[in-house]
């Protein structure tokens, strides 16, 4: 069994892969975007509010899911 | 905000990473133990090991950056890894959607990872049967199953068993019945032991391509030839000059007979950016005013006119070439996303596409991040 080497691996296939950790740090930054952008909105807004609060449930709810993946795996 | 909520952002350039079982599901039980299949190998003491795969007796890692949580940028490095390691994203097309929906995106044409972006790893294959196995198994799986999760918004691409131009034909006509809507090929087949595009061999592939009126997908990096200036130099060079492997297949199909004898071909460059281009144009626009009457080059027809009747591109934050739009042609650029290689935005692709475009006219950003890859890769509303 050889391994191919890498001056044979010159295109992107195996490089730059987002992973569960980098994944989930990027969700907890935009979570935390988001709650500021909530924040600062006011009382006449309640449409951007409506969808801000929509798009933090998902993202909590991505970012809970990939720490129970981790876990269930013993990471 | 030129980026308005009910525009549908397109990728044209994502990937997808093979399921474990995406060949032992599909391939004969005789080719099961040959074909594409998924080994541990050993990482070091008190780390899961990683998952490969393997391919008759040769070994293909999928690599991302290790553990970043709590890490700053100076400590990030690149290494093997395993599913459990991935998001779910990768390689589920459900999964896939959800992130797609975090990440504000619409669609997604999506290429290999293990096979190569433009299938290429089956050129290894010592047994061509099953190499052909093989890549019908991908192009099957993504049609049945990866793009029929989401139909309209997963679209579906195909690779080629480049080895034998015949093959290649049906394989055009077997996976366009099927609805594919792109093929994906070596920005340049040559540096792959392939005969080149000055030559007349991929002619009836081309053909095939302009009966089913599906794109070539070229990604850069596919000619498996990346810069690289010395041995010593960084992996940065070569991710810094990478967009300079889109010149070169630009560069070359210009000159080459492919356009002249195939008019209706249409040539995506994934990946390098369009900033680019209005360089290039004028470079080989004047190398042809003044070179062409003593080479075996067209007499008649500008380069920069046959790149505008082809060829388009695609950038994720490339500010120059928005700035520069009107010189690359409106009509010629597209949106592209690279999820989930970690240089993509994800989550925040859509916010980040708004920023790029803030300056850009309705009208023209509706056009670059839906309209023309609906109207090139034929993606009816």
């Amino acid at each position: 069994m050889s391994r191919r080497p890498e001056s044979e691996r010159s295109d992107w296939t195996d490089l730059d892969l987002l992973t569960r950790e980098e994944a989930h740090g990027r969700l907890l930054a935009e979570i935390a975007d988001t709650d500021v952008r909530l924040a600062g909105l006011g009382e006449s807004d309640a449409a951007e509010r409506e969808l801000l609060e929509s798009r933090l449930r998902a993202l909590r709810e991505a970012a809970e899911d990939l720490i129970d993946h981790a876990q269930g795996n013993g990471g | 905000m030129p980026l308005q909520p009910w525009m549908k952002l397109l990728s044209t350039d994502d990937h997808l990473i093979e399921p474990p079982r995406l060949w032992s599901d599909r391939l004969p039980a005789r080719y099961r133990e040959a074909g594409p299949r998924i080994v541990e190998q050993a990482r070091g003491e008190g780390r899961a090991p990683a998952e490969v795969w393997v391919y008759e007796d040769r070994i293909y890692p999928y690599i991302g950056l290790n553990a970043v949580a709590g890490k700053s940028p100076e400590e990030f490095g690149l290494e093997p890894t395993r599913y459990d390691e991935m998001i779910p994203g990768c390689y589920d097309p459900k999964a896939r959607i959800r992130d797609m929906d975090l990440d504000g995106v619409w669609g997604a044409l999506c290429f290999p990872s293990f096979p190569g972006f433009s299938g290429h790893v089956f050129l290894d294959g010592k047994d061509r049967e099953l190499a052909l196995l093989c890549v019908q198994a991908w192009n099957d799986f993504v049609l049945d199953e990866w793009c029929a999760t989401a139909p309209g918004r997963l679209i579906p691409l195909a690779i080629m068993p480049m080895w034998d131009v015949d093959l290649c034909v049906a394989e055009v006509h077997r996976v366009a019945a099927k609805g594919a809507k792109a093929i994906s090929f070596p920005e340049n087949p040559s540096p792959r032991g392939l005969p080149s595009f000055h030559t007349d061999y991929w002619d009836p592939f081309f053909t095939a391509l302009e009966e089913t009126d599906l794109p070539l997908s070229l990604h850069f990096g596919t000619s498996g030839q990346a810069p690289k200036t010395a041995p010593e130099a960084p992996f940065a060079v070569t991710i810094t000059l990478f967009g300079c492997n889109a010149m070169y297949a630009t560069g070359d199909l210009l000159f080459s007979p492919v356009l002249h004898k195939h008019p209706k071909l249409k040539i995506g460059l994934s990946e390098g950016g369009i900033g680019w281009i209005p360089y290039l144009l004028e470079r080989a626009d004047g190398t042809w005013e003044r070179h062409r009457f003593y080479q075996n080059v067209n007499q008649s027809v500008r380069p920069s006119e046959l790149f505008h009747r082809h060829f388009h591109g695609c950038f994720i934050d490339d500010r120059f070439g928005v700035e520069v739009r009107h010189h690359v042609g409106i009509d010629k650029i597209t949106w592209e996303c690279d999820y989930p290689h970690s240089d993509s935005y994800w989550p925040k692709s859509r916010a980040y596409a708004a920023e790029v475009l803030a300056d850009v006219p309705d009208e023209e950003v509706h056009k670059i991040v839906e309209l023309n890859t609906r109207r090139i890769y034929n993606l009816p509303a």
